[in-house]
């Protein structure tokens, strides 16, 4: 019988490493080492203010930003975003978000899996990055993950609170709330979705969203 | 694919003169230059430091990558995927159908993977009976185009103009002509919209393959990578084995050199982490994640001469800065990668003596070694395989004969004096008074397409003479402890 492709492969790679029963115990340990000190690289220094970063770097990536006292403000803020750009006031929110208080607003809002014709997407989000004005998107029952990429608009609810500096502190703050084992999806999502395959000229709104709006939450 | 990298100095011929493709990269030349150079100017921290941080991150991968492999299939197997093992592109083509017949796949959506053109899997699913998409815009356009390879790892259809990729999309998708590159993009969404809600599965690559969590790392800027790994029940990652990167903080590291290093982004739309399958109540999410871990020439560069080039993360970045890939574009290259990390992969992966001209197609300039994020010494690899080609005996026999000729001159001072005073009048005669040569008959080919600058006067060595001579008449110090 030949050998499976697994074994085949692996077995190469360890005579290539010279690899024998004695320096794998020893490799084992380097390895165990890695994944525990979790070293961080070298990086940019952080922002002295991580919101006026996230709002600066937010636009960059052709964002676009509002900001709100709290959370019972966003259904108006939403509407009011929505009759600027002349959108239809119908979308799917986020179960998380869903008491809020969208009729009142004037939106039909409901919370649900999104489907391919809905054209508005709510959520939440699990934390923002200031070093690039991105959003972390955890999938769940309560946040799927396409709510963020089927519609062609895309608003986030981001409280000021959960902006953190780099992606290290977002990954920091993932482990001591929801522990080692990853959601499903994680997404970090800066701006809207874009192309530069013809030509190279960018356009925005290739298969997710042509528009992200984020919504800034101060006493969250 | 079938590499056909052995044609590449007719082809590289052909597209020098092809007007039309000449054009077309004089259109996008320098922008990725120009991107990347912006991005690096505004980063706020120290990009060389960056770049040893990558370094690092990618060798401590490399040192110990058996037990790499195993720690991330180990942890991928227990969130719920399924992690296989292909040799080569036929093992790869085999275990996707294989898997699409299992759950009775009849349409799969691609995004990007490199290795699914190592493999050729588009023609094996077609045969199959599976419709393959590519969902890219740039792959898509590729596919349509009667499935010509891409031209460029990041935009494969880099080398077409807007015109073209217009007349394209209403011949094949039965729609005015239009002219606006929005509207085309429009276009696209739509037609692939229907494909990424109908398809049962979902083939990507996959930037990094994260050991701690058993995750793959999709970095995408068109949401492509999250439509075909969120929406189909089967998601199949096919991704080389040197992918795997530590930790979340490692994968972090490399995503801040990946987009800067290829598009000049700060970072791209979407990185998206993906680990195991959607949980029961989970409203989206595939129901089966697959792993194929590829070798495919990739564990017999482990622990050899060329292990840096595993290094690789797939940017870009040294293509882009190549003065002969901005030349002549990606397809005379033959197979799946172009430019400098190309000529060092294809032959790697596909025989020495299969892709000769590719580790010649090079002036060993060095930009693409001083743009690579990762620090891969692309001129020294390049040159260790001209190397091997000559230890191998494959050079043509005139180059041999000429170079031990040469070495034989050279090794006997008074007769290379000789014939370098000969060689050096004869070059004068060339130039006929001017300060240039502009055809040699020992190298028409070469003196062809350039001029040689005509030398002063004397050789080296004459002139080292006069003005030592020159120096001991009018003042003091010897030649001999002075720098010439």
């Amino acid at each position: 019988m030949s050998i499976g492709a697994r074994d085949d492969i692996l077995g190469r790679v360890r005579s290539a490493l010279g690899r024998t029963a004695e320096n794998r115990s020893g490799a084992v340990a380097e390895v165990e080492m890695a994944l525990a000190a979790r070293t961080r690289g070298s990086r940019p220094v952080a922002a002295t203010d991580p919101v006026a970063r996230f709002r600066a770097e937010g636009e960059r990536m052709s964002s676009t930003l509002d900001e709100v006292a709290s959370l019972e403000d966003v259904p108006a803020a939403v509407g009011r975003y929505l009759a600027a750009c002349e959108l239809p006031r119908q979308g799917v929110v986020w179960p998380t978000l869903a008491a809020l208080d969208w009729r009142g607003a004037g939106l039909d809002v409901v919370a649900r899996g999104v489907t391919a014709d809905d054209p508005v997407g709510i959520t939440g989000c699990f934390c923002a990055i200031a070093e690039t004005g991105t959003l972390m998107l955890c999938s769940g029952p309560e946040t799927p993950a396409a709510t963020s990429l089927l519609p062609e608009t895309h608003i986030a609810v981001v409280p000021v609170s959960r902006i953190v500096a780099g992606m290290e502190e977002a990954w920091a703050l993932l482990r001591t709330e929801c522990g080692a084992v990853l959601p499903r999806a994680v997404n970090f999502v800066s701006g809207p979705s874009r192309t530069g395959d013809i030509e190279m000229t960018i356009v925005l709104g290739a298969h997710g969203p042509y528009r992200v709006h984020l919504l800034l939450v101060n006493d969250v | 694919m079938r590499s056909q990298a052995m044609f590449f100095r007719a082809r590289s011929g052909e597209k020098l003169a092809d007007q039309l493709l000449q054009r077309n990269l004089a259109t996008v030349r320098n922008r990725f230059v120009d991107a990347r150079a912006a991005a690096i100017a505004r980063y706020e921290g120290d990009f060389e430091a960056l770049r040893d941080s990558g370094q690092e991150i990618r060798d401590r991968v490399l040192a110990n990558l058996d037990v790499w492999l195993e720690t991330f299939e180990e942890r991928a197997c227990s969130s719920g995927a399924e992690v296989l093992y292909a040799r080569d592109g036929d093992e790869i083509c085999r275990l996707v159908t294989d898997i699409a017949r299992r759950h009775g796949v009849t349409r799969a959506v691609k995004s990007k993977s490199m290795l699914s053109e190592e493999a050729s899997l588009n023609q094996a699913l077609a045969a199959a009976g599976i419709e393959p998409v590519e969902t890219d815009l740039g792959e898509y356009i590729q596919q349509i185009d009667d499935n010509e390879p891409p031209s460029h790892i990041l935009a494969p259809a880099f080398h077409k103009s807007k015109e073209q990729i217009a007349e394209l999309f209403a011949r094949t998708h039965g729609t005015p002509l239009k002219s606006d590159i929005a509207e085309l993009t429009r276009e696209a969404r739509e037609v692939l919209r229907a494909h990424f809600v109908s398809a049962q599965m979902g083939i990507s690559g996959g930037n990094f393959l994260v050991a701690e969590t058993g995750s793959v790392a999709l970095v995408t800027n068109e949401g492509n990578g999250r439509m075909v790994t969120t929406l189909p029940r089967v998601h199949v990652v096919i991704t080389g084995i040197e992918k795997i990167v530590p930790t979340l903080e490692d994968l972090t590291t490399l995503l801040r050199l990946l987009p800067r290093s290829a598009s000049g982004q700060d970072i791209s739309s979407y990185v998206s982490v993906l680990t195991g399958v959607k949980a029961e109540r989970d409203s989206d999410g595939p129901e089966h994640l697959y792993f194929i871990l590829v070798d495919n020439g990739r564990a017999g560069l482990v622990g050899s001469e060329f292990q840096d080039m595993l290094r690789c993360i797939r940017c870009s970045a040294c293509m882009n800065h190549c003065p002969v890939y901005q030349s002549i574009g990606g397809h005379a290259y033959g197979w799946v990668y172009p430019g400098p990390m190309g000529s060092v992969l294809t032959p790697l992966y596909t025989g020495i003596g299969n892709a000769l001209d590719l580790p010649q197609a090079s002036t060993l300039c060095n930009q693409c070694g001083s743009v690579c994020p990762v620090r891969i010494p692309l001129p020294d690899l390049l040159r260790r395989l001209r190397e091997k080609q000559v230890d191998m005996g494959l050079r043509p026999r005139g180059e041999r004969l000429a170079l031990r000729l040469w070495a034989w001159v050279a090794a006997r001072p008074v007769l290379y004096r000789v014939a370098s005073a000969i060689g050096v009048r004869y070059l004068n005669w060339l130039a006929d008074g001017t300060d240039r040569i502009r055809v040699m008959g020992i190298a028409p080919e070469w003196s062809a397409e350039r001029d040689l600058p005509a030398p002063e006067g004397r050789t080296f060595r004459e002139l080292y003479r006069h003005r030592s001579r020159q120096r001991s008449g009018n003042g003091p110090g010897s030649p001999h402890n002075r720098s010439v």
